[in-house]
This record gives structure tokens, sequence and C-alpha cells, in this order.
């Protein structure tokens, strides 16, 4: 079926396309860490680019989806199989209308000779090919969640190490306060030239030290946000690389159960015809014969709807889930603003209180 | 899909232990048959060339469970959803699935491409210590890419059995003119999930000798083939085969079921045997029994049918049996039953004497490989 290979080469060309993107923003995710401890100017990772990657699996999904939908065509295959197993051929009703015992043993020479082995072969090759594609979308996914996480932990301990120096400079400045005040007081009571003079030296001493902590504390304060940053963006890169993940597993489940109750089925539904057509009581040929017809459509139609439906609950979850995971990340976006613009007023704050003395 | 899931007696093996356990009692399984099946050649109920077509198979089949067992060798100990889980038929098999044979032919028409991929043998097992010395952590990954290695190896080297096996043939000798063909081959039952061997004796009265002729060995070879349904009696099989081919006559055909395993702790049975083996409880390896059928259907005399204006062609009358002993036909001329078990639920069986056993020839194997036969 040269339909169902080209597919699949399409379908891993955007399976390798979107894990080139998927790991290029993991590179620049830990890119941004190495700067970030190197001290050099922040790398962004906007939103733009995460958007970009998730429509584009979005995408290479619903292809993957189509592909496991195109195996119908292979199962429609199967059904022809089996009206061919039920019914007479052009040439069979011919003979028929002259000798009807000649028709008859020619379709039991059909049925003897007929196999259904190497479609089910085909069916598992075929499905074989899928898994091991979503598999190693898989594999990737997981792997580039683990070096995210990895990073991100070890981004953690060094913002609470940040934010904890940050908070003693902070105290210690304030214990800093009295002491210039106080120091100032005595700089404008003092009479004597010379005593004053070694006070000012003192008040200059401890200015220039208080000057370097607030410069010290606007590094780390700087730092400390950017690292923020960094983590707020790497969270969301790993949900969704979770995600990512989860609806990888669900295709492969659904894949493998079907494939699975497929080739059982077929196999029993063709098997009961052959033998129901041969066994040697003629009489009781008609009954198991028509009975295992009835109970082979049911099931032929059972098996047709059921999966159509499943598949497009599926396709419908997932859309669910995409729109889902896009409002977490606008509301992740729009909670990153509000957090920076909160966070610039207490900075304000925090700086004109300083400088107001 | 249906309301009745046809799936329904296919159990998988979740846990590592348990799926090492099931291998590896099919490995001592396996190891015992050719001896089983050379009692069966000293008893005269199979000739020496059909005890070496059976040993082949027998050999094959081990090599297969072998494979299996790489392949699932590290089953719930790895992350995602590839290899999956060995599914195997616990109710009236105790055997893999047939799906699990289909795969493994997959795997085997891929593996020529996977092989050069992976790294060696050598190099893996190097990465390893590195990883244990280096990192102190055990090295899962690394020793599932060990079993896929070695499983594909194995796929490469060949000599499995597929779940179908193509007829192969034996010349016999001459008989008035007639040549004397011996014909086996074997297939994997999908619906009793059984590895099951057809044996055939066939004359040709055709020009070019059967395997030479171009145009009736593949036809002979397909028939068969499509032909091997557990369901199908072996009556309706040959008739149809004799029936198909004119100068083909087919004398004696058998077929042997190599099972169900029965076994306390993975297959459901509700049968005395169930009941055997349970009141058995025996230790670890020796809580089992196989069962196998032969099946056998002879040609008692022959008739001249006439085939269309001028021709005429021999038609074979097989015997059936006689007095119907096994209650329904069965239509083969005889069928015997055996059963293969370790010493313990032997004793149990004989013990309890459920009816139904006497006729059952009973092997009993213990340690070192020895077979002992029983007939009560």
């Amino acid at each position: 079926m040269a339909d169902f290979d080209a597919q699949i080469r399409k379908s891993q060309e955007q399976v390798a396309e979107a894990q080139s993107r998927i790991s290029s923003i993991t590179s620049r995710v830990e890119a941004a860490r190495a700067r970030i401890s190197e001290g050099g100017p922040e790398i962004d990772i906007e939103n733009a680019t995460l958007q970009d990657v998730h429509e584009h699996t979005e995408l290479m999904n619903a292809n993957i989806a189509e592909l496991i939908m195109g195996l119908d065509d292979v199962t429609a295959a199967f059904s022809r199989d089996f009206d061919e197993m039920r019914n007479k051929t052009g040439m069979e009703r011919l003979v028929g209308f002259f000798a009807r015992g000649k028709a008859e043993s020619m379709r039991q020479e059909r049925m003897r000779t007929a196999s259904i082995d190497d479609k089910l072969q085909d069916l598992i090759g075929k499905s074989d090919v899928i898994v091991k594609l979503l598999q190693g979308q898989l594999d990737m996914l997981n792997d580039q969640k683990a070096r995210v996480e990895g990073n991100l932990t070890s981004t953690l301990t060094e913002r609470e190490d940040t934010v904890a120096g940050l908070e003693s400079l902070r105290a210690e400045i304030q214990a800093m306060d009295p002491k210039i005040i106080e120091l100032e007081n005595r700089i404008a009571v003092e009479q004597d030239a010379a005593a004053r003079t070694r006070l000012e030296t003192e008040l200059a001493e401890l200015n220039t030290r208080h000057n370097a902590m607030v410069q010290d504390e606007q590094v780390r304060l700087a730092k400390s946000q950017t690292l923020e940053r960094y983590i707020e963006k790497g969270k969301t890169w790993v949900d969704s690389l979770q995600n990512q993940a989860a609806t990888q597993m669900v295709l492969i489940n659904k894949l493998r159960t079907d494939t699975n109750q497929r080739v059982v089925l077929y196999d029993a539904l063709s098997k009961s015809l052959k033998t129901a057509q041969q066994q040697d009581v003629a009489h009781r040929i008609n009954e198991i014969g028509v009975q295992t017809d009835k109970e082979a459509q049911a099931a032929m139609a059972a098996i047709g709807t059921a999966t159509n439906q499943r598949m497009a609950e599926m396709m419908e979850a997932h859309e669910d889930h995409m729109v889902f995971a896009r409002k977490v990340l606008e509301q992740k976006a729009r909670a990153d603003e509000r957090f920076a613009r909160r966070f610039a007023a207490i900075v304000e704050k925090h700086d004109s209180n300083l400088y107001g003395q | 899909m249906p309301h009745t899931t046809l799936a329904q007696d296919h159990e998988e093996l979740y846990d590592p232990l348990a799926a090492r356990r099931y291998f590896a009692k099919f490995d001592r399984i396996t190891g015992h048959l050719p001896r089983v099946a050379g009692m069966l050649e000293s008893d005269r109920l199979l000739a020496r060339h059909e005890l070496r077509a059976l040993a082949a198979y027998v050999a094959t089949l081990g090599r297969t469970f072998r494979a299996l067992s790489l392949k699932y060798l590290m089953t719930g100990r790895t992350a995602g959803p590839l290899p999956g889980r060995m599914a195997f038929d616990r109710h009236e098999s105790g055997f893999p699935v047939f799906r699990e044979l289909l795969f493994m032919a997959n795997d085997a028409q891929n593996a020529a491409q996977h092989l050069p991929g992976l790294p060696s043998e050598q190099e893996l097992k190097d990465q390893m210590i590195r990883q244990i010395l280096g990192e102190l952590s055990v090295p899962t990954r690394l020793q599932f890419s060990l079993s896929q290695r070695l499983y594909y190896e194995a796929l490469g080297a060949g000599g499995l059995f597929w779940a179908r096996n193509d007829p192969l043939f034996l010349w016999l000798g001459e008989d008035g003119g007639r040549r004397r063909w011996f014909l086996h081959w074997a297939v994997y039952d999908s619906q009793t999930n059984l590895p099951v061997i057809y044996l055939m004796e066939l004359e040709d009265t055709g020009r070019t000798p059967l395997p030479r002729d171009s145009r009736r060995w593949p036809q002979v070879q397909a028939h068969l083939m499509s032909q091997s349904l557990a369901g199908l009696k072996l009556v309706t099989v040959a008739t149809g085969f004799d029936k198909d081919f004119d100068d083909l006559h087919p004398k004696v055909l058998k077929r042997l079921h190599l099972g169900p395993m029965y076994s306390a702790s993975f297959t459901l049975q509700s049968g005395p045997l169930g009941k055997v083996l349970a009141e058995a409880a025996a230790p670890e390896g020796e809580d089992w029994a196989l069962a196998w059928t032969l099946e056998e259907l002879e040609a008692s005399d022959t008739v001249t049918e006439r085939t269309g204006w001028f021709g005429s062609t021999e038609r074979q009358v097989f015997a059936l049996d006689p007095f119907g002993q096994h209650g329904p036909e069965t239509g083969a001329t005889r069928t015997r039953r055996m059963v293969i078990l370790p010493k313990r639920p032997y004793q149990v069986l004989a013990d309890r004497a459920p009816p139904g056993f006497a006729q059952v020839r009973k092997f009993v194997v213990g340690a070192g490989g020895q077979v002992v036969s029983y007939r009560q």
C-alpha cells in the first residue's frame, strides 16, 4: 500500500521535526540556565516558541491518529475476504445455474485454500511501524523531561540560596540604618573639630559599606528574579512535555489493544467460517454457517462502529486536552506578567525607602 | 468492540519474576520432550522418520521459547510500553498466545535492520560496568538493550518454530510404480494457542515427482497450510486433500497437539488434572503437566471415482474409529492421549485415579532426564 507508506514517511518527517524543535527548546532552556550561572545576559524563552512547538506536535499527533485510522483500509481488506468466504463468486453462480453440486464443490475448494494469515501478518507489521514511531517520540519526550527536571531542581535550590542571602543582606542593611543615623546625630552636635573629622571618616566608611551592600542587594535581587523567571518557564515546559508524553501513551495503548483484539477476532472469524463450511454433516453445516455469518456480521459491524467512536472520543479528548493546556499556558503567562509587575512595584518601593532618607 | 472479548483468557505476565519462572518452566518441559518422543518410537506409535520430524519441531519450539524469554527478560523493569508484556492463554493451553508468534515473525523481518544499529554485547557489558562503578546505579536500560540484542541475534540465527512452518518432504521409497512421500509441517494453532504437528504419508501417481513438480508442490503446500486448523477433523482435511489433488493419495495422516500445559500457579483448569495439581502442592518447577494428543487416520480402502467424461481417479476410504469410544465422533481412526508430568503430581494422580484417566498414557519425568511410562 503506497498510500500507507507515504503517510508513514510523512509522519516520520513530522516526528523528526517535532523532535528537533523540542530538543532545541530544551537546549535553550539549558543554555539559559548556563548563562544565569555565568551571570551573563539573560536568554529569553518566549511563549511564542513554546506555542509554535505545541502547534506542531498537535499537527503531528493528528497525523499519527490519521495513520491509526488508516489501518482501517487494511481491516477493510479483511471484511472483503470474509465476504468472499461467505458468498459465491460470479463463476460459481454461473456454474451453479447448470450444476448445483459442481458449484458447491468449487466453492468448497476455494474455501479450503483460503487463508488470512498473510493479511494478519501485514496488519501486525503496520501497527508495529506506528508503535515504533510513537515509542521513539515517547522516549525522546521522557528523556527531555528528565533533563529539564534535573535542571529545574538544581535551579530551585540555587534560588533558595539566593533568596536566603538576599534576606540576610537586607537585615544587615536595616541594622546599619540606626548606626548611620546615630553617627549623623553625633556629628551634628560635635563641637571638637578633630573628633568631628574622626566621626565623619567613620560615617564615610559606613556609607561606603552601606552603598556596597545596597549594590550587592541589587545584584542578588536581579539574579533571584532571573531565576524565578527561568523556573516558571522551565515548569511550563516540563508540563507541556508531560502532556505530550501522555498523548503518546494514549495512542500507543489504543493501537496495541486494537491490534490484539483484531488479530484474535479476524482469525476466529475466518477459521469459524472455514470450519463451518467444511465439517462433515451437511444439515449441521447450514445451521452453523448461517449462525456464524450472522455473528460475524454483527461482530464486524460492532468493531467498525466501536473503533470509530473510540477514535472520535480520543480525538475530542485530545482537543480538550490541548485547549486546556493552552489555557493553562495563557494563565501562566498572565500570572508571570502580574508577578513581574508586582515585583517591580516592590523593588521600587524598596529602593525609594532606601534612598528616601 | 464486541461484548464478549475473545481475548478474555489471555493473561499478561506483569511481574519480572513470574515471567522468568514461566520461561524456566517451559525450558525444563521442552528439555524432557525429546526423550518422551523417543519412548513413543520405541512403543511403535511413531516411525523413525516421524520421530526425527517431531524431534526437529520440539527443538525449534525450545529455541522459540528461549527467544521469547529474551524478548521479555526485562518485563516490568523498564519504563514505557515497549516491549510490553508476554500474553499467554491461561485456559486449556498455557502456551503464549498466537499473536506473540506473529509479533516475533515481524521482529525477525526487521532483525537485520536492527542488529547493525545496536551496540555489540561486549560494548554493552563494558558500559554496564562503567555505570555500576561510576554512577553506582543499576544499568536497567543497558540490560534492556542487551536483552533486545540477544533476542534479535536469536531471531537472526533462525531455526525457530513460527506461526506457520511450511511442509517439508522425505522420500520413503517406491512401491508398485507409486512414489511414497512423507510430508510434515506444523502450525501454531490460533484457536487453541497450541503448537500442532502434522505428519502425512502419501502415494504419488503423478508424472513428475511431487517436490520437483513446480505446478503441484506450491499448491500442495498452500493447501495443507490453509487447512491446518485444530477445528477441522482429520477426515475432513484428508478427504479435502484427496479431492483437490487427483494424483496424490493420502494414506496416513497424524496430528499431534503438543499441549495444553497445566500448572497450578499459571493456568486455570477445571478438569480433574487441576485438582491433582492443586493437591500435589509440588515445589516450584514440578507443578506442571503437559497433555499430548495424537490423532491418527489411516486409509483402509480405495474406490475409483469418475472425473469428468473420460478420466477416473482413486479416492481413499478412511477407517474411522469403529466403536466411537470417545463419545462424539472424532473423525480419526485412533486418538491417543498422553500426559507428561513430574513424579509428585503423578503420585497424586495414581492415588486419586480420576475417571477418564485410565486410558491415558502417563509419562513420568524425573531428575536427570529419566522417563518412565505407565499405562494405568
